[in-house]
């Protein structure tokens, strides 16, 4: 078996499976593995990622698959989970196999490879989904927007263009504190992302004066707008888990 | 009796709150039905699917910035908080302090846009007009491209209806009670015919809107969104049948994208009203709105859910399992082969399931437990369904068995209750124990009282 040994990075796993297909691997024989644990039988090859290749590996999926099903792809590979390089690649071995029209990637759930490709990216969009609704801004002293999150999965780099599209004209800035990445909007220009440095340390932020006020406005508006004899805490639980509630200004 | 205090001096804060209390009770407040790209110079886009930023108390979302005008209104509805013979704080906001409300909030990503209601001050279309030019000021002197939810006034001057509707991105007018007879009896201000006059222009504005948007692909959009309207449920005797046959005519002959139900929450202690002594029907209008989804996404027909002889929703079963216990001669439903639309009337299998059912059975037949990693819920479904001719278990299609096996769980859903008991506690949590000594406890401690 050919073990192919990559980075935690969507560029390195798409250089591997670019690699899988130049060198013509038998892919049922094939593993694209993330850790270092040794596996019986097993030939290693290291890879190193190459841009070039995994940009060519994109634009395949993206002209076979859609848009929407290789953003999918593409979401899998940003959750936590170990076999995500794996699955993605089973994926779309078996997608480019069966020949799939666009935006049918993900037809066949019973196979066990696809569905975990699937499920990876369907928790990965629900985290998204959870960051846009819940990350609150807080406005600097200089007026720029800052924001702290500390998601399970790496959804920065598919958080920014959601803000990006919304605020052009505003300055802010994401910072993701699980794993000390960036991400930075100067307004009416292109985002981007910068890796910090174990330097840098913690942001002491500065609010601005108006900041504690539209702060305290909206803590006051939560909290008249709740009907008392409606009151149901658990509902509101498990529409907001209690972990992104140290992040929001309301439940401060 | 008269307020000392004018709105004028008022405070923003105080003003928000007295305006937010007299606005919690309208429940129509989702962000949806509007895909539109911010623009580059302003600040703003839209999400078809609608974004919830926070969740109040009781557990419902908290997507708009939901506000009224003005409390100070001259109807006298007697369910309504806001009527005029009841004692509150009165208060208006100026549009400019509900614009900058509004950006200061949406740029913190706190709301997802407006949501801008009023009471009646002088008459209907001197009420429209101040919600028109607030919003007006919000789109153009603000240059917000969020979302904008507007009530239309029954009553007021159409061109200012029409106006209106070239700004926000929905438009609702409150049917406020199911029947015309209700609503003679609870709002002698409020005519059935007043209130349809308005909708029946949105929707005429709408369709004309889309033909116009296939001719110029840049003339300004009507109420993008759609309307909504909303009923007051359980604060007349209307029964469950009533509600829902004119929730289905309101879909069907007025195009409504949402019609939304709001328990009756007894604000006003009118005599007229109802005394709720086990608080508001919430499992109701539960119910209500797992019919509403069955009308619009499922299929069915308001008359095939329930008729005049059971005019209301059984309390333990919800509408789809109540409708399939009673139609057995319809199941077991094939996965492998059953058409798409007898899918989507198995209990347990929703939209998206039935979808990806159909979508995997192409690659291969389907198994149970394929079925569950697709989503299904077994647990409702295994009683109506087989796959490649065979049951999960071996199942009587007996209606008693079936209905006891699904109203068995212990899990349960109860309503009405708070339902929170404890919460994992780490040893981290800052729970607060301890508390200063009061004054009293030191007197009692210097006396030996304690």
């Amino acid at each position: 078996m050919i073990v192919y040994r990559c980075e935690d990075s969507a560029e390195s796993i798409f250089t591997a499976v670019y690699q899988a297909y130049e060198e013509k691997r038998n892919h049922r024989d094939t593993m694209l593995c993330l850790t270092d644990d040794p596996i019986l039988f097993g030939e290693d090859v290291e890879v190193k990622a190459d841009r070039e290749k995994a940009g060519k590996v994109m634009n395949t999926l993206r002209r076979r698959f859609g848009a929407e099903d290789s953003r999918h792809l593409a979401m899998a590979l940003a959750s936590e989970d170990e076999g995500k390089a794996q699955a993605v690649y089973r994926t779309i071995v078996e997608g480019l196999r069966v020949k799939c029209r666009p935006g049918h990637l993900f037809d066949n759930l019973a196979d066990n490879e696809i569905h975990k490709a699937f499920a990876l990216g369907r928790g990965v969009s629900t985290e998204l989904g959870h960051q846009v609704q819940f990350l609150r801004f807080q406005e600097l002293d200089n007026g720029v927007l800052y924001s702290k999150i500390g998601p399970k999965n790496d959804v920065l780099a598919f958080l920014m263009p959601h803000f990006a599209d919304r605020l052009p004209i505003e300055h802010f800035l994401i910072y993701d504190e699980k794993r000390n990445l960036f991400g930075i909007h100067p307004a009416r220009r292109q985002w981007y992302l910068l890796r910090g440095e174990e330097a840098d340390g913690p942001l002491q932020p500065e609010y601005s004066e108006e900041e504690m006020k539209y702060q305290e406005l909206f803590r006051q508006f939560c909290h008249t707008i709740t009907i008392e004899e409606r009151k149901n805490r658990k509902l509101q639980n498990s529409m907001l888990p209690l972990r992104f509630r140290e992040y929001m200004v309301e439940f401060q | 009796m008269e307020y000392l205090i004018t709105s004028q001096d008022m405070p923003l804060g105080e003003k928000l709150q007295v305006l937010t209390d007299a606005a919690k009770y309208d429940v129509a407040c989702t962000s949806s039905g509007v895909d539109r790209k911010g623009n580059g110079n302003s600040i703003g886009n839209c999400v078809a699917a609608g974004i919830c930023h926070s969740f109040s108390g009781d557990g419902r979302c908290i997507s708009l910035l939901k506000i009224l005008l003005t409390n100070e209104c001259i109807y006298d509805c007697k369910y309504c908080r806001n009527r005029h013979s009841n004692d509150i704080p009165r208060a208006t906001f100026t549009p400019e302090e509900v614009c900058t409300l509004t950006m200061e909030f949406y740029r913190r990503n706190y709301i997802e846009g407006l949501f801008l209601s009023s009471g009646i001050i002088r008459n209907p279309t001197f009420t429209m007009e101040l919600l028109c030019r607030t919003i007006w000021l919000l789109r153009n002197k603000y240059r917000f491209n969020g979302y904008i939810h507007v009530k239309a006034i029954p009553g007021a001057d159409p061109e200012l209806i029409e106006q209106t509707g070239f700004l926000a991105d929905r438009m609702s007018v409150n049917l406020e009670l199911p029947t015309a007879e209700g609503l003679r009896t609870l709002a002698p201000n409020k005519h059935r015919k007043s209130i349809l006059t308005p909708m029946r222009q949105i929707q005429n504005g709408i369709i004309t809107n889309r033909n116009d948007l296939v001719l110029y692909r840049n003339a300004p959009k009507f109420v993008a969104g759609g309307q909504s309207t909303q009923m007051i449920i359980g604060a007349t005797p209307e029964n469950d049948f009533q509600i829902i046959n004119v929730a289905e005519g309101l879909y069907q002959k007025f195009g409504l994208k949402r019609v939304f139900y709001s328990a009756f929450v007894n604000v006003t202690g009118d005599k007229s009203l109802p005394a709720l002594p086990g608080g508001p029907p919430l499992l109701r209008e539960h119910r209500l709105y797992q019919a509403d989804w069955l009308l619009r996404f499922y299929g069915f027909r308001a008359d095939e859910l329930l008729d005049e002889r059971r005019p209301f929703f059984n309390v333990m079963l919800d509408p789809k399992e109540d409708w399939a216990v009673r139609h057995l001669e319809q199941f077991p439903v094939e996965i492998n082969r059953a058409p798409m639309e007898r899918l989507l009337r198995v209990p347990g299998v929703g939209v998206k399931s039935a979808g990806r059912i159909v979508a995997a059975r192409r690659s291969g037949s389907l198994t149970f437990q394929d079925l569950k990693k697709i989503g299904v819920v077994l647990k409702r479904a295994l009683y109506f369904i087989t796959c490649s001719g065979k049951m999960m278990y071996p199942i009587k299609l007996d209606e008693d068995y079936i209905v006891r096996n699904l109203t068995s769980e212990k899990e349960r859903v109860q309503f009405g209750s708070d339902g929170m008991g404890y919460r994992q506690m780490s040893l981290f949590d800052d729970a607060n124990f301890t508390r200063p000594v009061t004054v009293i406890e030191q007197q009692q401690a210097a006396v030996g009282q304690l």
